[in-house]
């Protein structure tokens, strides 16, 4: 990481993962050099790539890293102290659907002990897991800025608030 | 930093310090110790570990004493129960995760959590919980690494960094369970260890050295690299007639380089104890037969009278003298002296393939020193590749640039790493770097320079104009690819760009420990190169001498030359091409063996000493030549006194006036050989020879467009390394091993085959 | 959950009523856009600076600095580009304010943006928001797109020479990177460390370059301010907490929610009491957590008939502090032992592992409290616990070690018999 040292143009290293770095449709790239367009240095454009990177490949895999490295023009070691840095950016497989239990204070309060009990028994998994078929991981996170609608998830992007065991079912069992 | 003097109170005293400076260096400079770990004078600010802690008058808080400039007027306190309370807090936070082995762990004895702990913690240990843990791996056959004894002060990352801009290693993870490593765990560089060397705890380590002795049962020599011609200086780790470890660390060196090392100077050392090392002298006493081992008598009896009956019956220029620029000054010197005082041969060379003989004849102004580089404002680099060939220096001009904002003027046909600290980088054609020394001297030889070199017309310009704009003195670097008559000119730049307030210096880049040793002590004064005498072998030249062993690249198309001649002497370490020829081999002691000095390529005289006895029957190469002539009937007169030697070249050679071996013992304060610098001169003759050179260059050509791989220059496997194993792994593209969790070494087992397979 | 505005008009809230509110139409029916238009039809960069410093807008954001001070701070001969940045992390636990003006009156931020960007001669502006409020970056994008198509956005601003940018930016998970320069070094694409301090952002910032950070509300006031002039905002307020302050209200109340107080609004107990609908299920009040996780934490007796007002002087008197307005209320079934080891998880969970005390300071106090838990605490542990905390306050690099400390600090002084009958319970 180099703090307050700008100016350094970055020079782009052969790096050798044995894997081929990830592609991506035109659509995407486009998307991308949207992102990149909006900053005077390459660099800041990593959270946003991250994201795409991860709603593509499911998360940041070794041909996902090498990809952004080079988009980057850093070395994939960057990318990973940034990537392991952040809580929502994935560097291992996660399921299909990401339950993610706020479980700060104000929902403690409220009652996200038994959301996640029941999410945990409806799924089978405990916090932590991911379901057999994939689709299924639980986490528990700190607070997502719902605490007046407590309780409640993010299911991937979207928030769930005043959760009550039912509205789980109807929101799960729903979905594709 | 200005000379303005400014007064702050510490603890009730009251000092005058120069405007500007940072309160903990006061504080320490004063004579009051303050605790840190992040700290470290020559990197980035950090103020992460919270252990120089003080308190400020008008503070609210406690302050960092490293991030603080101190200002007119301040009152500081260092000591009370507030702060000390706060350090003893700071001390239990980082031992809370750390395991309390230190018995077994490497650093233990040299480490500064544990001094730390003993000066500034407290006694109780109230941490009962259980530690996070992790386990312990290697990064690659370099480093090993015990992520648990981390306390992430990040000496490593910044070194890695500021210094080395590989940024290799790096801080993953977040709050109590950051850790410093690598993507996927395999670190990919150049492997100099200086993360290692800067670790203050047992987190990065040697994997060479790994659980071999404790710190204090070796004993520390310091000592002078035998590497590249930067002459690093460090401290030798011998246990048992064995070298063990070789560190830069401050707490037993301190020398040009600080606690920089680079991958050969601080790994290559086990080539010392090998046991390819030749172990006797050896007598071929037939053509065709084999080398039987001999006694030292017989040894340098035979060589006397063989030399002699060649002299004899050819003439006095029939033998040929070789020395190796790796040798000490000592070793060259007593070797030129039984070259012209004894043999009187005309025939006699180094076999350095880079001669700095035009460089000296014209110098036109003084050798810039590594730190001078450092904190220089304008680097002009035509040539070379610092960051492999002379790390040290590369490390420096990247500081400079990177620290310092110095402006780097770079030109090359490669595009080296340092690339990317340039303002200006003059991508030429392969060979046309003379164009540009040429340009850059005389301006009318701008669109002539950039028509060979193949850079756009202004090129030439914007260089001239960014050293223009820029301030103080310019270092002038080069490489090996100027010719001599480029030298010569470049030499003289000084004309052109010195101005009041302005030097021009220089460093040249030679490839070898003694390069410049070489030179002064007169090896490169005949008009004879390494080539043409094996050119000559077997012809004029009937009998050899070679204190070394001829590059790869001299007996490249002079394969056969070496055995047409009647007698070849050789004193040499290990076995090589050019020993296999040999009638006479004598096994030379290496540097770890003896007392002497290396001249690195700031003219730094730097002493080498001892650090186990001679091997086997090993002798220092002076001490094997002085026997000889003695057998020839010339008494040298040393008694077997290195310093003896040394005092007759400074005698000699008036560059080394007035120096002695008790002037030389503080490697914090080397001494400078005085060079003679020459006025501005007539280059005329000069400037016509290298325009006839440029103006054969071709007008097209391609551009190398490939930045060389981390290590292309480093790994590279000779004489010396090739006895390290982890060498040939890094030569072998540094595969990851099945698990890091075992030595790569004992994991991919037949290294040389590794080598040879890739 | 309600957003409502009590005691006051409401200001800020007001549009987040409307249908289709985060329209530029229903902005600009409503009032919008007018600001940025006074702006730019006579006012001086300094007018706008000191029409803010008039109005005592003070940083919603949790530390309540004077935002006109902060903007003056900018130096203006720097050849350097200058940038504002929203901080829309909105990460302390308790606060939700920012994401409900984003979600309902995009545009009432972009104004506010504007306004700051020509006041400090800025051609760039970023809005760093939470990755996990994605929803707010769309609907951010959207709003920007809207006013760019409408020249209030990009080159020449309603034709004249002014121009500005803004663009949105994604945090991902790390609330750290509400602290300003965290943000800076998180939108530099770097881990989300803070930066030492001096130098400020506003003298080095993004990029090495002069930067003003603002929280979402901060820059929401903007446009009303300039609107009503800085002396009548002020008013709506006390002397030295100008304005309004929206209040984020969870936990045991009937009516969680928004709410928009004026500074200095007289009563405590009777906004718990009665405007957030009193207590849920008609429990009694046991403690009150009124700024976001990071402040001291408040007794039900320090609150119930002692007329606390709130204003930054007025939490301060009566123990704690604004903050960001996260208003946390536990009725007297929470165990306040409970409740700050959540919190401190929160911290441990968070502590971006820069500095020793709040790496290993949190880290170690999180297990203290699980083995406490588990039925192993001892007699010494509260006494263990503060002077832990005390090693972390004020040594650390960040104030986010200090907010760490002061939940369990306070919660050990003011409760002390929920820790005691734990630790006593092994003796
Ligand atoms: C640990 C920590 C977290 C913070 N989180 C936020 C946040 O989420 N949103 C915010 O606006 N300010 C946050 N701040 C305050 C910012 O550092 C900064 O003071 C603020 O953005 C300035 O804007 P203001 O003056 O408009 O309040 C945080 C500070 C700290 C120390
Ligand atoms: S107090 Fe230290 S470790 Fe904690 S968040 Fe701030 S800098 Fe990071
Ligand atoms: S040395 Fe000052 S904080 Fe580490």
């Amino acid at each position: 990481m180099s703090t307050q040292i700008v100016n350094i143009q970055p020079l782009s290293q052969p790096v050798d993962l044995g894997v081929e770095p990830a592609t991506f449709s035109p659509q995407v790239e486009a998307e991308i050099d949207r992102h990149l367009a909006k900053y005077p240095v390459i660099r800041s454009a990593i959270l946003p790539l991250m994201f795409i990177v991860q709603r593509e490949r499911g998360y940041l895999d070794p041909p996902g890293v090498l990809y952004l490295a080079n988009r980057l023009k850093l070395r994939v070691t960057d990318i990973w102290e940034v990537a392991t840095f952040y809580s929502m950016i994935q560097t291992q497989p996660v399921g299909k659907y990401h339950i993610q239990i706020c479980k700060t204070l104000s929902c403690k309060i409220r009652g996200a002990g038994k959301i996640t009990e029941y999410c945990s028994q409806k799924l089978g998994i405990k916090v932590g897991e991911t379901t057999a078929d994939g689709r299924f991981t639980l986490s528990e996170v700190e607070c997502l800025g719902s605490c007046g609608t407590a309780p409640m998830f993010q299911l991937n992007f979207d928030y769930h608030e005043d959760l009550t065991p039912e509205k789980i079912d109807q929101i799960l069992d729903k979905l594709p | 930093m200005s000379t303005e003097l400014i007064k702050v109170t510490i603890n009730g005293k009251d000092f005058e310090v120069p405007k500007g400076a940072r309160l903990i260096d006061v504080c320490r400079d004063k004579g009051f110790d303050i605790p840190s770990f992040c700290y470290y004078s020559d990197l980035a600010l950090q103020a992460s570990c919270r252990m120089c802690l003080v308190r400020i008058e008008k503070m609210p808080k406690l302050q960092t004493s490293c991030t603080i400039t101190c200002t007119d007027g301040m009152i500081v306190t260092t000591q009370s129960e507030e702060i000390e309370k706060a350090q003893r807090g700071m001390t239990e936070f980082l031992l809370a995760n750390h395991p309390l082995d230190c018995p077994v762990c490497d650093r233990g004895g040299e480490c500064e959590l544990q001094e730390m702990t003993f000066d500034w913690g407290g006694l109780e240990e109230r941490f009962t919980e259980k530690k996070n843990y992790y386990a312990e791996r290697y990064l690659s056959p370099m480093v090993a690494n015990d992520p648990q004894r981390c306390i992430l002060c990040k000496r490593c990352t910044r070194v890695c960094d500021e210094w080395m801009g590989e940024e290799a290693i790096e801080a993953g993870g977040r709050g109590a369970h950051t850790v410093i490593g690598t993507y996927l765990g395999w670190l990919d560089c150049s492997q100099c260890g200086n993360c290692i060397e800067v670790c203050p705890t047992g987190t990065l380590l040697d994997a060479t050295y790994r659980h071999q002795t404790r710190p204090w049962e070796l004993a520390q020599t310091i000592t002078t690299c035998n590497f590249c011609s930067d002459g690093c200086q460090m401290s030798l780790g011998s246990r048992g007639g064995e070298v063990r470890r070789s560190v830069a660390r401050d707490r037993y060196v301190n020398g040009i380089n600080g606690e920089f090392l680079c991958v050969k100077g601080r790994f290559g050392h086990p080539f010392i104890n090998h046991d390819a090392r030749i172990r006797t002298p050896m007598i071929r006493y037939k053509k065709g037969g084999k080398l039987i081992p001999a006694t030292w008598d017989e040894a340098i009896r035979h060589v006397a009278e063989r030399l002699d009956a060649v002299a004899e019956e050819h003439g006095r220029n029939s033998v040929g003298v070789v020395g190796s620029p790796r040798l000490t000054n000592e070793a060259l010197h007593v070797l030129h002296k039984f070259t012209t005082e004894l043999v009187g041969t005309e025939n006699y060379t180094t076999t350095d393939a880079f001669s700095l003989k035009t460089f000296f004849q014209h110098l036109g102004g003084s050798l810039a020193t590594h730190r001078d580089i450092r904190y220089a404002k304008t680097i002009v680099l035509i040539g070379g590749d610092p960051s492999e060939l002379q790390p040290l220096t590369g490390k420096q001009i990247r500081q400079a640039v990177r620290n310092g904002g110095a402006t780097l003027v770079l030109v090359n046909s490669v595009p080296i790493r340092l690339r990317e600290q340039a303002k200006v980088f003059l991508h030429i054609r392969p060979k046309s770097e003379d164009a540009i020394a040429l340009a850059l001297f005389d301006v009318a030889a701008d669109s002539l320079a950039a028509q060979k070199a193949g850079v756009e017309e202004n090129a030439v310009a914007a260089a001239r104009q960014a050293i223009a704009d820029s301030t103080g003195d310019v270092v002038v670097m080069f490489g090996r690819e100027l010719t001599d008559a480029a030298q010569a000119i470049v030499a003289q730049l000084p004309q052109k760009f010195a101005v009041q307030e302005r030097r021009v210096l220089f460093h040249p880049l030679p490839l070898f420990n003694n390069s410049f040793g070489a030179h002064d002590m007169g090896m490169m004064d005949a008009p004879t190169s390494a080539r043409e005498i094996l050119n000559a072998a077997g012809d004029s030249i009937r009998a050899l001498y070679v204190a070394g062993s001829f590059l790869p690249e001299h007996l490249e198309g002079h394969e056969g030359a070496l055995s047409k001649l009647d007698f070849l002497v050789v004193q040499e370490l290990f076995e090589t091409e050019t020993t296999a020829a040999a009638d006479v081999l004598l096994p030379a002691a290496s540097y770890a063996e003896q007392d002497g000095t290396f001249t690195n390529n700031d003219g730094l005289v730097q002493r080498v000493r001892q650090s186990i006895p001679a091997l086997h029957q090993s002798k220092p190469d002076w001490v094997i030549i002085s026997q000889l002539a003695k057998e020839l009937g010339m008494d040298f007169g040393y008694e077997l006194s290195a310093s003896a030697v040394f005092r007759e070249i400074s005698e000699k050679v008036p560059a080394y006036s007035g120096m002695r071996y008790p002037l030389l013992k503080d490697e914090t304060n080397p001494i400078q050989a005085k060079y003679e610098v020459v006025g501005p001169s007539n280059m005329s003759a000069e400037l016509a020879t290298v325009r006839e050179c440029v103006e054969g260059l071709p007008n097209n050509g391609d551009k190398v467009m490939v930045t060389p791989e981390v290590g292309t220059e480093l790994f590279k496997i000779g004489t010396l390394t090739d006895k390290v194993g982890q060498f040939h792994l890094l030569a072998s593209g540094n595969p990851r091993p099945e698990t890091t969790a075992i030595s790569p070494l004992y994991q991919i087992t037949s290294v040389k085959s590794v080598a040879e397979t890739v | 959950m309600h957003i409502k505005a009590i005691g006051c008009e409401p200001l800020q809230l007001r549009r987040v009523h409307l249908e289709r509110s985060r329209t530029l139409d229903v902005y600009r029916r409503n009032g919008g856009y007018e600001a940025i238009k006074k702006v730019l039809d006579g006012m001086s960069p300094d007018d706008v600076i000191n029409e803010v410093k008039k109005s005592s807008l003070r940083g919603r954001g949790g530390a309540g600095f004077p935002t006109g001070m902060k903007w003056s701070f900018v130096p203006k001969d720097s050849p350097k580009p200058k940038y504002v940045v929203c901080n829309a992390d909105e990460s302390e636990p308790g606060t939700f304010k920012d994401r409900y003006l984003m979600e309902r009156d995009p545009h009432m931020l972009i104004e506010g943006m504007l306004i700051a960007g020509y006041a400090l001669n800025s051609k760039t502006g970023y809005i760093y928001t939470r990755g996990e409020y994605k929803y707010l970056i769309d609907i951010m994008d959207v709003a920007l797109e809207e006013a760019r198509a409408a020249g209030l956005v990009g080159n020449n601003i309603l034709g004249t020479n002014f121009s500005c940018e803004i663009h949105t930016h994604t945090g991902a998970g790390a609330y750290i990177c509400g602290e300003e320069t965290a943000l800076l070094s998180s939108l530099e694409g770097l881990r989300g460390h803070p930066r030492m301090k001096p130098p400020f952002p506003a003298v080095s910032g993004l990029y090495a370059a002069p930067t003003v950070v603002n929280n979402v509300e901060t820059l929401t006031a903007v446009p009303d301010i300039i609107k009503m002039g800085g002396e009548a905002y002020q008013k709506l307020g006390t002397e030295k907490s100008g304005g309004t302050k929206l209040w984020s209200v969870s936990g045991h109340v009937n009516s969680p929610g928004v709410y928009e107080l004026p500074m200095g609004y007289d009563d405590m107990e009777k906004f718990i009491m009665v405007d957030c609908g009193g207590m849920l299920n008609g429990k009694k009040l046991k403690a009150v957590i009124p700024g976001g996780s990071s402040v001291y934490i408040m007794r039900a007796d320090q609150i119930i008939g002692k007329d606390v007002r709130m204003d930054y002087e007025g939490l301060v008197a009566a123990g704690s502090s604004v903050g960001s307005g996260g208003f946390i209320v536990m009725d007297e079934t929470v165990d306040i032992f409970e409740s700050t080891k959540n919190l401190t998880e929160f911290y441990k969970h968070e502590s971006c592992g820069w500095c020793t005390p709040c790496r290993e300071g949190t880290d170690w106090l999180v297990k203290v409290f699980k083995r406490i838990e588990n039925g192993g605490g001892r007699i010494e542990d509260a006494q263990l616990m503060l002077d832990l905390c005390d090693n972390i306050e004020g040594k650390s690099f960040c104030p986010l070690g200090d907010a760490a400390s002061w939940p369990i600090q306070s919660a050990i002084k003011r409760f002390p018999e929920d820790f005691k009958k734990r630790l006593l319970a092994t003796d």
